[in-house]
């Protein structure tokens, strides 16, 4: 069969194999018109091509704790130096670890804390990291109250007696 | 039983069957004005536009599915689901004139789609509209040899594979240029004229 006979075959069979919609169906769909066409202007575009964007726990984590120092800058008074950043993090992680604290994060912290003329004491050097009832650093708060790092990260606030009374302590467990 | 063959008008509204060829190309001419202004209307929001547009384009599509190889039902179903996709994304049509290639294109991948999440579905053969063989005692032999030869062809179509029964129903069947189908089918126009020549070779073979 030649390509002329084939074509025209084609087009016979075009003809052959038409049918008519059901009369309803323009109409059915012109009730599905939106009331804005075309909602996709720029901004709406960007902000489901990063709905879409499958990202993974960790890069969430990692994006949600980027925000919080962000914010921390932001409200805190955080240099926004590269190192600024990378001890932020460190803190965070310490901070908001559930786990053993970071003996270097803390001293990361400390480290700030002094930058900044807090009255701030660090006792990594001298205890067991990890250890719950060791205190790591402390910082004097303005209202005369001291806010306690453990060895494990854990923090709270104590009045002075109760942070000598733990000082002590630890003095105690050392001698013997 | 007599059967009669029922060969019914085809309202594409775009038939490609003018007297001369300068009529042709000025037709086609008032065509690409019309879908450049169409798509203008309708990415600028425009309600009647839209209701155009589905005047202009369900039948048309509705066939494409059919042809595709969708039943009625699900033909139906496919040419709504094309048409809130094209308004959905009518923004990103940056040419109008290339709206007809751009809303089968529309079609075509809302009909693959849909065999992919219905991969266990046969195929629906369009012969309820389609091919009757005479058999009445008038019929003269070349005739009767015409209807089957159609018949063939029809199966032989409906055996292609997938990406070739798409080109053989756009250019030969919804009478889509190469240029429109082309873009319809997603490819460059060499590409689409290299798998029309594969199809119609594997058709030849199976007809002859």
């Amino acid at each position: 069969m030649n390509e002329e006979k084939l074509t025209k075959l084609l087009n016979d069979l075009a003809d052959a194999t038409s049918e008519p919609s059901r009369p309803g169906l323009s109409e059915d769909i012109k009730r599905q018109i939106p009331h804005r066409i075309s909602p996709h202007k720029g901004g709406t575009d960007t902000v489901h091509i990063v709905i879409n964007l499958r990202i993974s726990k960790l890069a969430a984590a990692a994006v949600i704790i980027v925000t919080i120092l962000l914010c921390a800058g932001l409200f805190g008074g955080r240099e926004w130096t590269s190192d600024g950043i990378v001890d932020g993090v460190k803190d965070s992680l310490a901070w908001l670890g559930a786990g053993k604290a970071d003996v270097l994060a803390v001293r990361s912290k400390y480290e700030d804390l002094v930058r900044q003329g807090k009255h701030v004491v660090y006792y990594g050097d001298s205890i067991a990291p990890g250890d719950k009832n060791a205190i790591l650093m402390h910082l004097k708060l303005p209202d005369g109250k001291y806010r306690v790092v453990f060895g494990d990260g854990s923090t709270t606030i104590l009045n002075a007696e109760k942070l000598i009374e733990l000082h002590s302590r630890m003095l105690l467990k050392k001698t013997k | 039983m007599e059967k009669r063959v029922k060969l019914t008008e085809q309202k594409t509204g775009f038939a490609h069957q003018t007297n001369g060829q300068g009529d042709a190309d000025k037709k086609e001419k008032n065509l690409d004005e019309l879908r450049d202004s169409l798509a203008a209307r309708l990415r600028d929001g425009d309600h009647a536009a839209a209701e155009e547009f589905v005047d202009m384009y369900n039948e048309q599509i509705f066939l494409f599915m059919r042809r595709l190889g969708h039943d009625r039902q699900v033909s139906e179903d496919l040419t709504q689901e094309s048409f809130l996709q094209a308004w959905q994304h009518i923004s990103q049509l940056r040419n109008g004139r290339a709206l007809n290639g751009w809303l089968y294109r529309i079609a075509g991948n809302v009909s693959r789609l849909y065999w992919r999440r219905h991969k266990g579905r046969e195929m629906a053969s369009i012969e309820g509209v389609g091919i009757d063989i005479p058999e009445n005692n008038e019929a003269g032999p070349d005739i009767v040899d015409y209807y089957e030869q159609l018949s063939r062809l029809k199966k032989a179509v409906e055996y292609l594979p997938e990406k070739l029964r798409q080109a053989i129903v756009l250019h030969y069947m919804q009478h889509l240029t190469i240029a429109e189908a082309a873009e319809a089918a997603g490819v460059r126009e060499g590409t689409f004229k290299s798998r029309l020549n594969r199809a119609l070779e594997t058709l030849r073979k199976l007809v002859s």
